[in-house]
């Protein structure tokens, strides 16, 4: 930092100051029918360009807010189109299931599969109805497409059904419109929990691919006619006694988010029908579902 | 100089609201006064305040009357008192916007009882800071522009 003390301001800048505040205090005083003429020649001379070019500058800013709005716009909508699919694949499933409800007229509730994170979602599902609901043990637990299992406990509101895929699962099995019985249980190995196997097929009867294989009413826990899988091929066979299919699954429990619990007095039916017919979606729009606590036969 | 004036109508509307930004012109004027003559500043502060009050013609004259003054102090003050230290210059500019705001908002006699106080205790100075730190933001660039000229 220095300092100067010698005087810097001449006559000269003492006279041009002077004139200047003068000058200023004259503005000042003018009358307002002069000053708007002075102001708006000088605006439209001298700061022509440089209003102009605030002008632009404003326009510009705006225009980058409005941009930064429309991105954010731009990436809501890309987010919630990212739901979509899920949203348009559930609500294809519910209409599915809306269409198996009216179908199935009675004995039947709706129940949504609350999935876990853990290795065990997939093998067992918890399902949000329990005894308060009707549920019982050993009911079949159903979805458009096919069987995903059946319920093993009960809770008061929630119960715990045995997927397909679990090791334990078995179920009585017949090729659809023919006498040809087998054992369906979850394919073990590489493909565990992907595919199904069919036991016990007598060697006699030669599957091909794409045959469908329904539930068989054996047992007395699962109605008949209740898809299980399509063949895909043989697996293999006992020389001359049982042949061994793989089958591809009609629903995979992983997928599935809303479930219908059939009633263990449906287990006597014949529910082939109800499964073989296709979807009317005009159909899906009558409340054919009854709210929960379902209705009970 | 010229960069300056420019900024000012290009910038400053991106800066946020208008009674806090910068005032590159200030800026721009208060570098001219330092390194030209007293009178050179006077004259200029005179032409920048018409032109000032060109687009604020409601009080037409006094920001004419304001920059006059600073601009004559800048240049002489300058002879008095130089430094070469960034954070005084930044002082300098916040001074001098506080008195040509209060020359002006007094000479223009548009405001008066707690709207004045406001304006010269609150909306002026912080004016006055945020021009004093776009000074100090050029002055980074642009230090040789401290310097002054031949007198």
């Amino acid at each position: 930092m220095a300092f100067r003390a010698e005087r810097y301001g001449t006559r000269a800048d003492t006279v041009v100051f002077v004139a200047c505040l003068l000058l200023s205090l004259t503005a000042l005083a003018l009358p307002e029918g002069l000053r708007a003429p002075i102001a708006g020649g000088l605006r439209g001379t001298v700061l022509y360009p440089f209003l102009t070019l605030e002008h632009r500058a404003v326009e510009s800013a705006e225009s980058h807010e409005r941009l930064t709005d429309l991105r954010a716009e731009r990436d809501s909508l890309a987010l919630a189109s990212t739901f979509l699919p899920d949203l348009t694949a559930e609500n294809e499933r519910l209409r599915q299931l809306l269409g198996l409800g009216s179908r199935l007229g009675y004995g039947f509730l709706t129940a949504e599969v609350l999935h876990q994170a853990g290795i065990s979602d997939g093998l067992t599902l918890v399902l949000s109805a329990g005894s308060a609901e009707g549920v019982q043990p050993l009911a079949p637990v159903v979805t458009a497409d096919g069987l995903v299992g059946m319920v093993r406990t009960v809770d008061a509101h929630t119960s715990v059904a045995l997927a397909w895929t679990h090791p334990d699962f078995r179920a009585s099995a017949m090729v659809e419109g023919r006498r040809i019985y087998g054992i369906v249980a979850a394919r073990r190995g590489e493909a565990a929990g992907e595919l199904m196997e069919l036991h016990g097929v007598p060697y006699r009867d030669l599957l091909g691919g794409g045959v469908r294989v329904v539930t068989s009413g054996l047992g007395g826990v699962f109605p008949r006619g209740i898809p299980l899988g399509t063949v895909q091929g043989m697996l293999s066979e006992s020389a001359g006694w049982e042949r061994t299919y793989v089958l591809r699954p009609a629903v995979h429990p992983a997928e599935a988010s809303h479930v219908m619990i059939l009633a263990p007095l449906r287990a006597g039916d014949t529910l082939t029908a109800v499964f073989r017919a296709p979807l009317a979606r005009d159909s899906v729009t009558a409340p054919a579902l009854p709210a929960r606590p379902p209705s009970r036969p | 100089m010229l960069g300056l004036v420019v900024a000012h109508f290009v910038l400053r509307p991106r800066l946020g609201d208008p009674r806090f930004a910068p005032d590159f012109v200030l800026i721009a004027l208060l570098f001219l006064a330092i390194r030209t003559r007293p009178g050179v500043g006077a004259g200029a502060g005179f032409l920048v305040g018409l032109l000032t009050d060109a687009v604020a013609p409601t009080a037409f004259g006094a920001a004419a009357l304001a920059t006059t003054v600073v601009g004559y102090l800048a240049g002489w003050l300058k002879a008095v008192f130089f430094a070469d230290n960034l954070l005084v210059n930044a002082l300098f500019v916040f001074v001098a916007a506080w008195v040509r705001d209060a020359i002006a908002v007094l000479a223009g006699n548009q405001l008066a009882g707690g709207a004045l106080a406001w304006q010269l205790l609150a909306w002026s100075p912080l004016a006055g800071l945020a021009t004093s730190a776009a000074a100090l933001v050029v002055l980074l660039f642009f230090r040789g522009w401290l310097r002054a000229g031949p007198a």
